[in-house]
C-alpha cells in the first residue's frame, strides 16, 4: 500500500469503512502522525460516518412464532375443570388431546365409523319412505270410495231427507244413462266381432281399429255423472279396460239388436285394406297414387339408370 | 432453522432492519410493513436459511421490498415532519445529526442505502453487494462517491461541524 497526494483519499476511505486490513490501519495511522495536515481530512471523512440510532421495532413480540402447545394447552385444561357434566375420563382424553396438538379439533364423540352408518341408515330410510309413496294399488282405492259412500253422515233427518230425494233423481237420471251406455258397449261389441270376423289373420290392424273404437266410444261417458260409478267390463281382445270406479253391471240382451247408433256407424265405416292387393292405391301424406302407376314410373327410372351405365360401359 | 433460531433473529434484527427501512422512506407505518414481511418471508422459508445468513437475507428481502414499495407508491424522501425515528438524541451532537441526516436523505437511493447498511449494520462491501445485488467493486465506488457527498455538504457546515467535533 502506497500512501501518496493521488491515492491518500481512497485509503482514508477504506480505513473509515474498516476495509482495510489491521497492518494496513496502522500504516495509515502512522503516516497521519507524520503528515499532520491529513488529520483534517481523516476528521472531515469520519465526520460522513452515521453515528448508531437506537431505534426499535415496536411490534417484535407479534413477529416470534408462538409456540401454541405451551400457551394454548394450559388454557384449555383450566377451561375443562371448569365445564361441569363431564367425567374424569373424558376430561383427561381431551387434555391429552390438548397436549398433543395444542387446539382441541375434533368434534365431541361423533366418529367416521358412526357418521357412515348414519348415512347409509338415512338412504334406506328415504328409499323406503319412496316406495311406500309410490305404491298406489288399484283395490286400496276402490276400497276407499266404498268406505265414503258407506261412511255415516252427521246431518240432520231434514238434510238426509233432501239429499236422499236428490240421489232417488240421479239414481233414476243415471239410469237413463246407463242404458244408454249399455247400448254403446254392446255396439262396441259388435263391432269387434265384425271385425274379428272380417279378417282374423291381420290382428295388428284390428287392435288399431279397437284402440279407435274406444277412444270414439268414450265421449259418451262425459254424460255420467261423478259421484255414479260405473265399471264397464270389456272384452279381453281390448287389453285396456276401461275402469271408473265402479260396480259391474248386468248387461241386458233386449237392445243388441237395436238400429246402429252413430258410433257404430263410424266404426262400420273402416274398411280392411289388403298390403297384398295389387290394385290397392298407395297414400303418401294426402296424396292418392295408383299402385301400378307407381310401379310404372319406377321400372321406368331403374331401366333409364341402368341404360346410363351400360353406355357408360360401351364407352370405356 | 429452528423456531428458537426464528425467534432470536427478531430479538436481534427487528430493530436493525426496520431502522433501516424507516431511514430509507422515512415513514414509520410503511417499513414496519416491510418489516413484518420480511420476517413472514423469513419463517416461511425457515427450512432452506441457515441461521447464520438469517441477517443478510432478512436485508436482502426487506432491502428489494423497500425498492418494490418504493417503485409502487413512487413516494421517496418525505418531509422531515413525516420521520418520526425512535430515539433518544442527545442535545450535543443533535445538530450535527440533523445536518449528517439531511445530507444523507439527499443521496440517491443506492448511495444512501450504502451508506446505512455499512454505519449502521457494519456490513462490509461483499455483504452489502450480496443485499443490494451489486459487485464489491461497485459497492466501493458508490460508497466513496456518497462519502465524498456527504463531506462536501458537511463542509458547508463547518462551524456545525466543528462545534461538534
Amino acid at each position: 500500500m502506497q500512501l501518496n497526494e493521488s491515492t491518500y483519499e481512497t485509503i482514508f476511505l477504506l480505513y473509515i469503512d474498516k476495509e482495510l486490513s489491521p497492518k494496513e490501519s496502522l500504516e495509515v495511522e502512522a503516516f497521519i502522525a507524520d503528515n499532520p495536515s491529513y488529520a483534517l481530512e481523516m476528521e472531515a471523512l469520519q465526520a460522513t460516518l452515521l453515528s448508531s440510532d437506537k431505534i426499535q421495532y415496536p411490534f417484535k413480540e407479534n413477529l416470534k412464532h408462538q409456540d401454541w402447545n405451551a400457551t394454548y394447552s394450559t388454557i384449555i385444561k383450566e377451561d375443562l375443570q371448569a365445564i361441569p357434566g363431564l367425567s374424569t375420563s373424558f376430561k383427561n382424553a381431551l387434555k391429552k388431546e390438548a397436549a398433543k396438538e395444542g387446539i382441541i379439533v375434533k368434534p365431541l364423540g361423533f366418529s367416521q365409523q358412526k357418521f357412515t352408518y348414519a348415512a347409509i341408515a338415512a338412504c334406506l330410510m328415504v328409499f323406503l319412505g319412496y316406495q311406500q309413496l309410490t305404491k298406489t294399488p288399484v283395490s286400496d282405492s276402490i276400497e276407499a270410495n266404498t268406505k265414503t259412500e258407506t261412511r255415516p253422515s252427521a246431518a240432520s233427518p231434514l238434510v238426509e231427507n233432501e239429499i236422499s230425494n236428490i240421489s232417488q233423481k240421479a239414481f233414476a237420471k243415471n239410469n237413463e244413462q246407463i242404458t244408454e251406455t249399455k247400448q254403446i258397449v254392446l255396439t262396441e261389441q259388435q263391432a269387434i266381432t265384425k271385425l274379428q270376423a272380417s279378417n282374423s289373420s291381420k290382428t295388428q290392424r284390428t287392435n288399431l281399429l279397437q284402440q279407435e273404437a274406444i277412444s270414439m266410444a268414450e265421449p259418451a261417458f262425459n254424460n255420467i255423472d261423478i259421484n255414479q260409478t260405473v265399471i264397464t267390463k270389456l272384452p279381453s281382445n281390448y287389453n285396456n279396460p276401461i275402469t271408473i270406479n265402479a260396480i259391474p253391471l248386468p248387461i241386458s240382451s233386449a237392445n243388441i239388436d237395436a238400429e246402429p247408433t252413430d258410433v257404430e256407424k263410424v266404426l262400420t265405416s273402416y274398411e280392411i285394406i289388403d298390403t297384398e292387393d295389387p290394385d290397392r292405391t298407395i297414400f303418401i301424406a294426402n296424396f292418392e297414387i295408383d299402385g301400378n302407376k307407381l310401379r310404372g314410373l319406377k321400372r321406368k327410372v331403374t331401366s333409364l339408370l341402368l341404360f346410363k351405365n351400360i353406355k357408360t360401359d360401351k364407352n370405356k | 432453522m429452528t423456531d428458537k433460531d426464528y425467534n432470536d433473529c427478531v430479538d436481534n434484527f427487528a430493530d436493525g432492519v426496520y431502522r433501516f427501512i424507516v431511514k430509507n422512506i422515512r415513514h414509520t407505518e410503511d417499513a414496519q410493513d416491510i418489516v413484518q414481511s420480511a420476517f413472514e418471508k423469513l419463517w416461511v422459508s425457515r427450512e432452506q436459511v441457515l441461521p447464520e445468513k438469517a441477517k443478510s437475507y432478512l436485508f436482502t428481502v426487506a432491502y428489494h421490498q423497500m425498492i418494490d414499495h418504493i417503485r409502487k407508491t413512487n413516494k421517496m424522501p418525505l418531509t422531515e415532519d413525516t420521520y418520526i425515528p425512535h430515539q433518544q438524541i442527545t442535545q450535543q451532537d443533535a445538530e450535527l445529526k440533523q445536518v449528517l441526516m439531511r445530507a444523507v436523505n439527499e443521496l440517491n437511493p443506492i448511495q444512501k442505502s450504502l451508506v446505512l447498511l455499512k454505519d449502521y449494520e457494519g456490513y462490509n462491501y461483499q455483504e452489502i453487494g450480496e443485499i443490494m445485488h451489486l459487485s464489491e467493486s461497485q459497492v466501493k465506488v458508490y460508497l466513496h462517491r456518497a462519502r465524498l457527498i456527504l463531506k462536501t455538504k458537511l463542509s458547508a457546515y463547518a462551524p456545525i461541524a466543528s462545534k461538534c467535533n
